[in-house]
């Protein structure tokens, strides 16, 4: 495998460009400065950057993979509104990032079940569950630490769960499969340590995010809110979450919606980068004269919109009133910068 | 690599030998096995009981194992500790001959006579895939619901075992499960004091040799250096299961007559799927504590109320799932998990309350790798297919984004599916390669 170290300049974009789609900077823990002791309620710049090292990418059934690592990371579950450090562990060699997508939009797949299987000369070595995860540089993708047997040849095998979340448009029908794929992973600790990594004391725990990295495969990162398709209503914001808001003429294709009506879409998405925040619970209340609509949103993957939290409803007239609340923030784990952010998400308002 | 504790050394009593043995089984299982009897000083190796004068006592039921079994203080069934599978294929294609009938009819006669219908002599089926029926001309009849493996999740991409038959043996006695084996195929001439005339290998290969063992004790002390458990060593002493809790409380089991085919040519028979899954319990036991295990395996109402103690025997014959079905969306919503056994309960009644599935379930340390071998019996295959659906509970995770596909969702993180095959067992009078319209003319 060719892989380039580079080890200045990390910090910048520029020097990201530099690195082409084979090596791009994202946060590290393993030997990294302790977590800050204030940290804000939001998103906040890390204690130290790192590089990755793209493995390998493959195709099956209607998924396109990409299998990335690093150096092992601390990062943070989420069950519900419970955050929970996972700590590096000693056996722990790499952190294993995959990404899958559909090679036909290049919409990457934010919720479904996603296993990893590291085998070497035919023996098994792990095999995992892994979590769906938030990163600044990355966006959303599956992640998690694993200890390796030494130098050498890998195979890592990834399984795609056939997803569960309501499809809309051109996705209606499709994804309902599971899949796998055989990535090589010729692996051996020296070049690991060639990965670049950086601590930014003078930048750690300022209120910004690192830029989305270019990494010549799709990353999870959403339209502005005004080019949203349909009509733009606006925006909002909780726990540091925008929360887009745009209107369909029409539900589209997918949505049991027998009166036809129209759609209400609510796109949420991180500060700074506008990273996809899936997987969280979105209640809305729509008020003109009158309740117009009350209830849950139901989480969709559309080509158009991309994930969202949509309804069908009769009317939003220009004026209406929409409330939205988070019973549950994203459940997806969070590296460095983004564990306080979106988990304490009171109820917000806006006027469409 | 790591290798499984397989291989006899001095320090090992010869029960250690015999249990290893039948992991490594074949010829080197079973002269070690043998070795160790031989070789045991003053012996004191109880002899293994034979089969009935009459054979005609036996039971029509080839699955008709739970009245021949030992039982725990509850009455709960403890399954035979050391259990084989044997995966077997007809050569060529098309429905086999009446010579090769015979010759399977014999080999299970000399077995019959050999060992005692019991948990101290073996208890064993034969069974028929779909795939086995599909050489004959004609169909299997409608009414019976059984038909090849098929996924059972949104999730998984196991293989398939479409081979012709399954012989399942189980036993107390490592000994006595070994000796059957080698007689069965062909690698001993006698056992247990009758001469074997014929093996089931005159007439099937033997593709694949699954082996594995249950109880209390048992996989604590196989846990180390078995991949997929820690190597700290987690396994509770009094577990019978990886997974630190019993399993197959007697009011959470189908009685047998529940899972008997009632009508039809294969009246007295069942169906019987067998699944083969990974454990990987790295995180079921290092990233969760004890009360989240048992939100995960039980239910969050079991870790709230604390009904589960240990590995759960003080929940005696009964594991209470009943009383948590009704709220599971609440419990999803209010815990973020939701429970195995919780979830699979739902689709396993019957409106009277008789609970549908007989799971005989056992691990296995094969390849040295941890993983269970899950044998189901159920009257109709299709309501196997329902429990595992409601087990995955997808529907679940439209409740609350915090029970995900394979995460806070019972214990689906940890267990990886490898392999699923659909059999039929036929009562013991057509054992011996049945055709479809339930005869066996030899
Ligand atoms: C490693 C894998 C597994 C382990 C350790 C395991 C363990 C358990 C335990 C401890 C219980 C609660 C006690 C009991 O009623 O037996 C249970 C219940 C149950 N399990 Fe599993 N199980 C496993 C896999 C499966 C699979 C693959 C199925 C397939 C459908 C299944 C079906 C059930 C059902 C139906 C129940 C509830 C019984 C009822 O209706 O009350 N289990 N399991």
């Amino acid at each position: 495998m060719r892989r380039r170290a580079f080890l200045s300049g990390v910090g910048t974009a520029g020097a990201l460009a530099l690195a082409g789609c084979s090596e791009v900077v994202e946060t590290r823990s393993l030997s990294g400065p302790p977590v800050l002791s204030n940290r804000p309620d939001a998103v906040y710049f890390p204690t130290h950057v790192e590089g990755m090292a793209m493995t390998g990418r493959a195709d099956a059934g209607e998924y396109a993979f990409a299998l990335m690592y690093s150096y092992p990371h601390r990062f943070w579950t989420v069950t519900g509104g419970e955050v929970t450090r996972t700590p590096v562990e000693e056996a722990d060699d790499v952190h294993l990032m995959a990404t899958v997508w559909d090679p036909e939009t290049g919409t990457v797949l934010p919720e479904t079940g996603l296993d990893v299987e590291i085998s070497k000369g035919g023996e098994l070595v792990s095999q995992e569950v892994i979590y769906p995860m938030l990163s600044q540089p990355m966006g959303f993708h599956y992640g998690a630490n694993f200890g390796l047997d030494g130098d050498g040849e890998y195979e890592v095998t990834v399984s795609v769960g056939g997803t569960n979340t309501r499809r809309t448009g051109s996705f209606d029908g499709r994804f309902g499969d599971p899949a796998r794929a055989t990535i090589g992973f010729e692996y051996s600790q020296s070049d690991r340590d060639g990965i670049a990594f950086e601590e930014t004391p003078d930048r750690a725990g300022d209120p910004t995010a690192r830029e989305p990295m270019e990494m010549g495969m799709p990353n999870s990162v959403l339209p502005p809110a005004d080019e949203l398709p349909g009509d733009p209503r606006g925006t909002t914001e909780t726990g540091d979450a925008v929360l887009a808001v745009t209107t369909l003429a029409a539900p589209p294709a997918g949505v049991d919606a027998p009166d036809g009506g129209t759609y209400l879409a609510v796109s949420a998405r991180t500060p700074y980068n506008r990273m996809v925040l899936p997987a969280m619970a979105v209640e809305a209340t729509l008020t003109a004269d009158g309740t117009l609509f009350d209830g849950a949103l139901t989480r969709t993957l559309d080509p158009d919109l991309g994930y969202h939290y949509g309804a069908a409803v009769d009317a939003v007239p220009a004026g209406a009133d929409l409330e939205l609340r988070v019973p549950t923030p994203p459940q997806v784990a969070r590296h460095e910068g983004y564990e306080t952010a979106f988990v304490g998400m009171p109820p917000t308002e806006l006027t469409l | 690599m790591r290798e499984p504790d397989a291989t006899g050394d001095g320090g090992r009593s010869r029960r250690d030998v015999l249990k290893a043995a039948v992991a490594v089984g074949g010829s080197v299982g079973l002269s070690a096995c043998l070795d160790a009897i031989d070789g045991g000083e003053g012996s004191g190796t109880e002899a293994v009981p034979s089969g009935p004068e009459d054979l005609s006592t036996l039971p029509t039921r080839q699955f008709a194992w739970g009245e021949h079994i030992r039982r725990d203080e509850f009455g709960n069934e403890q399954l035979p500790a050391h259990q084989t599978l044997l995966y077997l294929t007809l050569p060529g294609e098309g429905p086999p001959t009446a010579d090769q009938r015979a010759t399977v009819e014999t080999a299970l006669t000399r077995l019959d006579e050999a060992y005692a219908w019991s948990h101290e002599g073996l208890l064993r089926s034969l069974a028929y895939s779909p795939e086995y029926f599909d050489r004959y001309e004609t169909a299997l009849p409608e009414p019976l619901d059984i038909y090849p493996a098929r996924r059972l999740s949104p999730f998984e991409t196991p293989e398939f075992d479409r081979q012709d038959a399954l012989l399942h043996l189980a036993s107390d006695r490592p000994d006595a499960l070994l000796a059957a084996e080698q007689a069965l195929t062909g690698e001993r001439a006698s056992a247990n004091g009758v001469d074997f005339d014929a093996a089931l290998t005159d007439v099937f290969t033997v593709d694949d040799r699954r082996t594995g063992f249950i109880g209390a004790g048992l996989p604590a002390a196989k846990q180390g250096g078995l991949e997929g458990v820690p190597e700290d060593g987690p396994v509770p002493d009094g577990s019978p299961l990886f997974m630190g809790f019993k399993a197959g409380f007697a009011r959470n089991q189908a009685p047998e007559d529940r899972v008997t085919i009632q009508d039809g040519p294969f009246a007295g028979g069942t169906t019987k799927h067998v699944a083969n899954l990974r454990q990987r319990l790295e995180d079921w036991y290092g990233e969760q504590d004890f009360t989240q295990r048992v939100m995960e395996m039980f239910s969050p109402m079991h870790a709230e109320n604390d009904w589960v103690e240990g590995v759960g025997a003080n929940l005696e014959d009964g594991s209470r799932v009943d009383e948590t079905v009704a709220t599971i969306e609440e419990q999803a919503t209010e815990f973020g998990r939701v429970g195995h056994a919780q979830k699979a309960a739902r689709a396993n009644r019957d409106p009277d309350g008789t609970v549908k599935l007989n799971r005989r379930h056992f691990e296995s340390a094969d390849d040295g790798i941890a993983s269970l071998h899950f044998p189901s019996l159920q009257r109709e295959m299709s309501e196997f297919d329902a429990v595992r659906e409601a087990m995955n509970g997808q529907d679940l995770t439209e409740i609350t984004p915090a029970v995900r596909q394979r995460v806070n969702n019972g214990i689906l993180e940890y267990i990886f599916v490898r392999h699923r095959g659909n059999f039929l067992v036929p009562p013991r009078d057509l054992r011996a390669l049945p055709t479809p319209d339930g005869d066996a003319p030899q």
